[in-house]
């Protein structure tokens, strides 16, 4: 049965030249999943809020929408509260109280629900999500992981028909982020829920999709079932965000059915090729050592356990060094303890040969070292990201004629000369992330660390992440990342570490680390490792299927 | 004790701080004290004991001295300081604003350990709901832009602005990093608006749900403490219970109202010492 029934929806910003949403018709019915991908700025975010009758933005709108047969404009504003429902991206502004059993029950005190229905409820909705354990807790204490589960339930509550997420796992880690999306195919199977999902981390979710609509510049590029994506043949850079094996299908021109998971691909590569033996490449590095940790100890707290706990490591000047590994491990603590945040109380932290405690005021922060932090927008403080820019120059005492020169190039290398006047809460995550590392790169660093870099980019921007950040390393710039994702740390790293138990266990070329591993590697060598061992990235695959 | 309706729990604890602070009468002020202090043990931590009674001992004496030292009021003189009569009255008096204040101090910390919050707001949300969702708002809000602070002062500090220890980089790194603050919680704002909104806030009739409910058990202690209060203030409105120290030390006589309030103020522990042997005996049974 039809659910939702858009109809030619077009629609404008005030003063916008160019509509956000073009020309859409879509149909879903009941109880379908459907995913909605495309690249940031591309309409996907204003299609669905057009949806959502309360959070419909103000411009000019054409076509219509219909729920369950009824125009939207004729929606009784208690079903249209409570049947659709509307989860968003930031779990923490979205949360409205302080106590997780009040953030459960406020949608259904909105609606005017008297109290023993709703104990009933939240009780009945606490125990389906497993939140009993944490309902009286305040809703500041819960993870990030919590805390979006939380607001999933406290939309569940109030029984929606359709659930409409707005990129829900882009500022989770990868384990809760899969922890969240198991939970909405459970949904999905077990109650029949209507969901439209928007993602950019496509390699769970696709499978998942009974239909995704792929939209570019606000019009619909594609609205059909998964396995058939493979039809559409163009270089459109969203394809990048496609699940490995389906790229690594389309890369290799091959008449057979389109492979969705890590099962399929491995099958699909199996049927058309055979094993090779392989040497592994050899590394080569400089012999001067940029950072040192020895035997390095760090606690938050006096009482509190131990952090790092004798963390040792050597990166090696011009190095693209990643530290991988679980979530709380430690990995943020090691990089602020490196970015002088954080004083380690035993063992020694070297930069470019001398010990951290030498460096004296900013001068460790000068031409030398730069730290990224994990959430870009903490990096601004202006109205505008040129303020933002020029603010650092002051700061560095370079003189006036030579700072717009040194912006422009600056704007030039990471691309973001279009944003200079804009204000940074304004721009998107890569957006910001971008302009955030313009910022940080003003200093001249020899050594740059990031913290989890792609944490909520589409496939576009890393990729554009990834063209920056070789430009850098072809400067001479030593780069350290902590990252949860394997796939940008088999692309990109020159050697990665998994960070176990406060210590760095394991340094090695990303072939060799990530095919040693059997859980924690990516899933184009998942696919690929029964044929050819050292495979790790998909570019890889694709170039020894096609040598095979 | 904290597990009752906090409307009882509420009446009960302004009913035993009014009383105390306001009659002079030395019973009722050392019942209060007597059950301040006995609840105090219960619901404290047994590792803040020691510091407490660092706390409160030397406190107690500095305001039993304090008064006749200050005050010569009284008929009886004890001996002369700088001119000045000491009484015994003085003394006497000290003693009794002492076992007052430092009652009222000691129910004070029980209130503050017992009414968290939660039970605050619920008793505010009955009366003014719209101002109980306005505080947890504000409750939530709190802890989050004291860590996006933190989170935003740290990158700051690692890209070396105004990062050194001079006071004037000091002030300015605080202004910057409020103005950005300032536009984060705006920008915040936004987004739990329409959170909100998404789930229907605004629309006519909402109910206020709170954890709390009112049960059997709410009802017998709230009988109890009805009872046990009426047999005391009408001790009190009767004048059974007056007591004055000046100019002389006026004797006491028999009234139903002390053992009355000696029970009232007693209430919270024999609760929990009810409690405690019950849990006993169900542990030997285990």
């Amino acid at each position: 049965m039809e659910i939702l029934r858009v109809e030619n929806l077009t629609f404008y910003y005030p003063n916008a030249e160019n509509p956000a949403v073009d020309g859409i018709t879509l149909s879903v019915n009941s109880g379908e999943f459907i995913v909605v991908c495309g690249e940031s700025g591309c309409g996907k975010t204003t299609l669905l809020k057009l949806m959502k009758k309360e959070l419909s933005p103000v411009g000019k709108k054409s076509g219509s929408i219909y729920y369950n047969g009824i125009l939207q404009e004729n929606l009784d504003l208690k079903t249209s509260a409570s049947e659709i429902g509307y989860v968003m991206q930031n779990p923490d502004s979205q949360t409205v109280t302080d106590k997780v059993w009040h953030e459960l029950a406020f949608g259904l005190e909105n609606l005017g629900v008297p109290s023993d229905i709703i104990r009933r409820k939240v009780g009945d909705m606490a125990s389906y999500f497993g939140i009993q354990n944490w309902f009286r807790k305040n809703t500041s204490e819960l993870s990030g992981g919590q805390k979006q589960l939380l607001n999933l339930a406290s939309v569940m509550v109030m029984q929606p028909k359709i659930l409409i997420l707005d990129e829900p796992t882009s500022r989770l880690d990868p384990i809760a982020s899969s922890d969240f999306t198991a939970t909405l195919q459970k949904l999905n199977r077990e109650l029949g829920l209507t969901i439209i999902l928007v993602e950019h981390n496509l390699e769970e979710v696709f499978a998942l999709a009974d239909k995704v609509l792929l939209m570019d510049k606000g019009k619909a590029l594609f609205f059909d079932r998964p396995e058939n994506i493979a039809d559409i043949k163009t270089e459109h850079p969203l394809l990048l965000g496609l699940p490995s094996a389906v790229r690594i299908y389309n890369a290799l021109d091959i008449k057979d059915d389109c492979p969705l998971t890590v099962r399929e691909g491995k099958d699909f590569l199996e049927r058309h090729f055979k094993p090779k033996d392989e040497i592994l490449p050899e590394y080569v590095h400089s012999e001067t050592i940029s950072v040192e940790l020895k035997n390095v100890w760090f606690r938050y707290e006096k009482d509190l356990p131990d952090i790092l706990r004798g963390t040792s490591l050597k990166v090696y000047s011009g190095e693209f060094y990643c530290i991988l590994g679980g979530n709380g491990a430690g990995k943020t603590t090691a990089l602020n303890v490196i970015s002088g945040l954080d004083k380690a109380y035993r063992g020694k932290v070297l930069i470019n040969g001398r010990q951290i405690k030498e460096y004296k005021g900013n001068s460790l922060y000068r031409h030398l070292l730069a730290f990224l932090p994990q959430d870009p927008q903490t990096v601004f403080i202006k109205d505008s990201v040129k303020g933002d820019l020029t603010e650092i120059l002051e700061a560095m005492e370079i003189p006036k004629r030579i700072r717009e020169e040194k912006i422009s190039a600056i704007a030039e290398k990471t691309g973001i000369v279009h944003l200079l006047s804009k204000h940074p809460y304004d721009l998107s995550g890569g957006e910001q992330q971008k302009c955030a590392l313009a910022k940080i790169l003003l200093s001249e660093p020899k050594i740059l660390l990031l913290d989890e870099p792609t944490k909520g980019l589409d496939a576009c921007y890393k990729q554009v992440l990834k063209e920056i950040l070789s430009k850098l390393k072809q400067e001479g710039i030593t780069i350290i990342t902590v990252t949860h994702d394997l796939e940008f740390a088999a692309e990109n790293a020159d050697r990665c570490a998994l960070f176990f138990d406060g210590e760095i266990l394991s340094a090695d070329i990303p072939e060799k680390f990530f095919s040693e591993n059997s859980f924690y590697t990516t899933h184009a060598n998942r696919m690929a490792r029964g044929l050819w061992k050292y495979a790790v990235t998909v570019g890889q695959v694709v170039m020894k299927a096609k040598e095979n | 004790m904290k597990n009752y309706n906090p409307f009882v729990l509420m009446f009960y604890f302004l009913a035993v701080v009014i009383i105390s602070a306001f009659s002079e009468n030395p019973v009722l002020q050392i019942s209060a004290l007597l059950g301040g202090i006995l609840f105090c043990a219960i619901v404290t931590k047994s590792s803040e004991t020691a510091g407490n009674i660092g706390f409160y001992v030397p406190m107690f004496f500095i305001i039993a001295v304090t008064n006749p030292l200050f005050s010569h009021n009284g008929a009886t003189p004890l001996f002369f300081l700088n001119g000045n009569p000491v009484t015994l009255e003085a003394f006497v008096y000290g003693g009794a604003i002492a076992v007052m204040a430092i009652g009222v101090m000691l129910w004070c910390k029980c209130y503050s350990e017992i009414m968290t919050t939660d039970k605050f707001l619920y008793i505010f949300g009955k009366t003014v709901p719209k101002l109980s969702l306005v505080l947890s708002m504000a409750l939530k809000f709190i802890p989050m832009y004291k860590q996006q602070t933190r989170r935003v002062s740290r990158a700051q500090k690692a890209m070396g602005l105004y990062s050194s220890k001079s006071v004037t980089d000091k002030i300015r790194s605080h202004a910057r990093v409020f103005m950005a603050m300032v536009s984060w919680s705006l920008e915040n704002s936004i987004e739990t608006s329409s959170s909100m909104k998404a789930r229907g806030y605004g629309l006519k009739g909402r109910t206020n749900f709170a954890l709390f409910k009112f049960g059997a058990d709410d009802l017998i202690l709230l009988a109890v403490i009805v009872i046990l209060l009426g047999v005391t203030v009408f001790g009190i409105i009767t004048g059974e219970t007056r007591f004055y120290y000046y100019p002389r030390i006026s004797t006491l006589k028999f009234s139903a109202a002390y053992i009355a309030f000696g029970f009232f103020s007693l209430l919270p522990f024999i609760i929990e010492a009810k409690e405690a042997i019950k849990w006993r005996y169900y542990v030997s049974k285990i």
